[in-house]
C-alpha cells in the first residue's frame, strides 16, 4: 500500500509531460548555470531586429503574470509565467516550437541555449 | 358539404399540421446560426489559432488556402512555416472545408460566390461576404484595445473557434 500511494497520487496529476523545472533543467544541461536576472533583461530588452514585435514583452506585456496581446493580430495571448498560467513550460516540444518562432521574430536568429535556460528561469521565478 | 366547418376530423388535421409545422421550424437552423464546419482534431486550432483566430475554412475558397499555405514562410511578414507533414495536413483540412467545397452551406456558398474565379484573396476582411456581413461597424469600434483589427474575429465572436460566427452570441468588448 505503501507504494500504491505515491503512484495513485502521480495518476491524479494532470497529464502534463514535464515540470517547469524539468524543462529548465534541462536546458541547463546544455547551457550551464541558468540566471533569471539575466532572463528578466533578456525578456524586456528591445530589439531593432523585430519585423513586428521589438521585445519579448511587447506582445506578453511587461508583466508575465498578465494576459498578452498579440501585436499583430491582436489575439488574446495567456500570461507565459506557470504561476498565472500551469500550462505553461510544460511541453518540451511547445517551448521549443515558441523559442524558434519568436526568437526569430524579435531577434532575427536563433536563440543560445543560454538565452533560453535564462529566460525559463525567470519565469519560473515570477511568483 | 358533410366535412365542412369545425368537425373533429378538420380539427385534428389542423392540430397535426400546425404540430408538425412547429417542430419544423424549431428543427431547422435559425438563420442566425452562422456556423461553419471546423477542421477535426486540435493541429488546426494549436497551429494556426495560436497566432490569431482560427479562421472556418469556409471564409475562403480552396484556392486561397492552397496559395497561403505555400508561403508560410512570409505569411503577412512573419514566418509562420511549419514541418512539411504537418504544412500538408492542415493544407487539406483546409481544402475539405474550403467555401466552394461540394458540401458548402449556403453561407459558404456566398461567400464563395462573391469572389471571382481568377482570385485567390488571402485576407478574409476583404471579401465581399465580410464587407457585407460587418457594413454596419463603425470604425472606432475596430480600433478598441481588444479588437485592433477586424481580423480579430474571436475578440467579437467568442466561438470563432469553433466555427461558429452567431449574430446573436456577438459580445462587443468595451
Amino acid at each position: 500500500m505503501k507504494r500504491v500511494v505515491p503512484l495513485l497520487v502521480l495518476l491524479a496529476l494532470p497529464a502534463y509531460a514535464e515540470t517547469p523545472q524539468q524543462i529548465l533543467d534541462s536546458l541547463v544541461a546544455q547551457a550551464g548555470p541558468a540566471s533569471a536576472s539575466r532572463g528578466e533583461q533578456f525578456f524586456r530588452a528591445k530589439s531593432s531586429a523585430g519585423k513586428t514585435a521589438d521585445s519579448c514583452a511587447a506582445c506578453h506585456t511587461d508583466n508575465p503574470k498578465a494576459p498578452g496581446q498579440h501585436v499583430k493580430t491582436h489575439k488574446a495571448i495567456d500570461p507565459i509565467a506557470p504561476v498565472a498560467q500551469k500550462d505553461r513550460f510544460t511541453d518540451p516540444a511547445k517551448v521549443e516550437k515558441w523559442f524558434k518562432r519568436n526568437c526569430n521574430e524579435v531577434l532575427a536568429r536563433a536563440c543560445t541555449p543560454q538565452e533560453k535556460a535564462d529566460f525559463t528561469a525567470y519565469m519560473i521565478s515570477v511568483k | 358539404m358533410k366535412d365542412t366547418g369545425i368537425t373533429w376530423k378538420n380539427l385534428l388535421t389542423l392540430t397535426v399540421a400546425v404540430g408538425v409545422t412547429a417542430v419544423a421550424i424549431g428543427q431547422a437552423p435559425a438563420d442566425d446560426d452562422a456556423i461553419f464546419p471546423m477542421p477535426a482534431g486540435k493541429a488546426y486550432v494549436n497551429e494556426c489559432g495560436s497566432c490569431h483566430t482560427a479562421f472556418a475554412p469556409g471564409l475562403l475558397p480552396a484556392r486561397s488556402w492552397r496559395k497561403m499555405m505555400s508561403e508560410l514562410a512570409n505569411h503577412f511578414g512573419e514566418d509562420a512555416s511549419l514541418e512539411e507533414p504537418h504544412r500538408l495536413a492542415i493544407l487539406k483540412d483546409l481544402e475539405t472545408l474550403a467555401a466552394d467545397f461540394p458540401h458548402a452551406n449556403m453561407r459558404m456558398r456566398r461567400i464563395s460566390a462573391a469572389i471571382p474565379g481568377n482570385a485567390a484573396p488571402q485576407r478574409i476582411i476583404e471579401t465581399g461576404y465580410f464587407k457585407y456581413m460587418h457594413d454596419e461597424v463603425p470604425k472606432h469600434i475596430w480600433q478598441r484595445k481588444k479588437i485592433g483589427t477586424p481580423g480579430n474575429c474571436i475578440a467579437c465572436h467568442p466561438r470563432a473557434n469553433e466555427g461558429r460566427y452567431g449574430e446573436r452570441e456577438v459580445r462587443i468588448p468595451q
